[in-house]
């Protein structure tokens, strides 16, 4: 087999349109905000996540961005921080989301249109495949 | 001797188990998703597996960002299902086969393949939907179960073609285990999806079904499909497809499809699911 070269293989991911890969510079950014989010798979921690969430956040090294995109539940945001999705269904579970409730915050489309897509056979690869090919 | 005697790949959608353990799988949303599923329920009701060794990935549940292990296999006597945030879903603790699992982690190791052992671990719905849509719902799991956990969330993840390798070496391990057993490999997770960004929701039928065909016909040239190729067609979650690729590494050279499956949606996710004998 052949011995792909890391920058290329990290550099062609900024070429997916709409897309956040977990890469490792991604990864080290969330640590935290990750680490948080397991913390809401006991119980416990979940009552006292929602009794007080900023007092909950104190306990955890974040920064005020990613403090604030946590309360706000701005996922699109808190992928660019560096939270991955499986981390952040904990966060979102807690809420008592769906994957497909959460998922449909970050498209721009209601949760009933996006649910209407899917039903439809969900969205078409064409035209977001490549940012540089336009295909 | 122990043999493998088929292999099977299926989503792994968490959304199915709720399905399931909430009573809806007659629901019209449901129903055409778990129709597929009837041939296989009652074929593997007729092979009666010993053991299961279930290829899957740990949606940090198990996993947090502390390690990472690429390849991890479970060696416990016992998993319990993970409380991802809604509690742990209600189906029976799933039983492992350590005899099996040690000598499959240490043949491997000695074949080159460093894995990572698990001694206690509990087991998220990656694991456990995939025995429920096979089994349904029954007080016990009727088979063993060796958990195999890839990493597919943090970059990269092993190539198709380590994975390809793994389920050789997988297959001369259990080849080689002193015990009359039938073992079966399943590769779970996929097929399109992508639950993330604003390009979630993506779904690539042509693609996914292509991929389908490949599993019994031109199975060399799904060895080569590099990540980013999953990622582009198929979703930044597609990536889990490269599991499949395991179980079919350790059906050998030639299979048979015994029963095939395609189904959108489920959730955010194209469901695929197949039933593959190796042909001797």
């Amino acid at each position: 087999m052949s011995h792909p070269d890391i920058h290329s293989y990290l550099a062609a991911f900024d070429d997916i349109p709409g897309t956040r890969v977990y890469t490792v510079a991604r990864a080290r950014q969330g640590y935290w905000i990750n680490q948080f989010a397991m913390s809401l798979m006991k119980p416990e921690n979940r009552a006292r996540w929602k009794a007080d969430e900023k007092a909950y956040l104190e306990g955890w090294n974040l920064d005020e961005n990613q403090k604030a995109a946590i309360l706000a539940r701005d996922y699109n945001r808190l992928l660019d921080l560096g939270g991955n999705i499986y981390f952040l269904a904990k966060l979102f579970s807690t809420d008592g989301l769906s994957f497909l409730q959460a998922v449909s915050t970050m498209t721009g489309m209601s949760v009933e249109d996006y649910q209407a897509m899917m039903l439809a056979g969900g969205r078409s690869p064409n035209g977001v495949r490549s940012i540089k090919e336009g295909n | 001797m122990a043999r493998i005697t088929a292999g099977v790949a299926t989503s792994h959608v968490p959304a199915i188990g709720a399905a399931i353990d909430l009573g809806k799988t007659k629901e019209p949303y449901w129903q055409p998703l778990f129709a597929g599923y009837d041939w296989s329920k009652a074929w593997i009701a007729g092979e009666k597996p010993d053991v299961v060794i279930l290829v899957y990935n740990d949606h940090a549940s198990a996993f947090d960002m502390k390690i990472i292990p690429t390849f991890a296999i479970g060696c416990a006597e016992s998993f319990k299902p993970a409380d991802e945030g809604w509690g742990p879903r209600p189906v029976p603790t799933v039983e492992g086969h350590p005899d099996l699992a040690w000598h499959i982690a240490q043949s491997c190791i000695l074949d080159e393949f460093d894995m990572t052992i698990i001694n206690e671990m509990e087991v998220d719905h990656g694991l456990t939907v995939p025995l429920s849509l096979l089994f349904g719902q029954p007080e016990a799991w009727p088979v063993k179960v060796i958990p195999l956990a890839v990493n597919v969330v943090t970059y990269p993840p092993p190539s198709g073609n380590r994975c390809w390798l793994l389920g050789e070496a997988i297959r001369r391990a259990v080849e080689s285990f002193p015990g009359d057993l039938k073992v079966q490999v399943w590769g779970t997770g996929g097929m399109s999806h992508q639950l993330q960004g604003p390009r979630a929701g993506l779904i690539n039928a042509e693609w996914d079904n292509r991929f389908l065909d490949m599993m019994s016909q031109d199975s060399q040239r799904l060895r080569s499909i590099p990540h980013i190729e999953y990622l582009r067609e198929t979703g930044s979650e597609g990536i889990e497809m490269v599991m499949w690729l395991i179980m079919r590494g350790a059906l050998g050279a030639d299979v048979r499809q015994l029963h095939r499956h395609y189904h959108v949606p489920a959730s955010n996710t194209a469901v695929g699911h197949l039933v593959l004998e190796p042909v001797a």
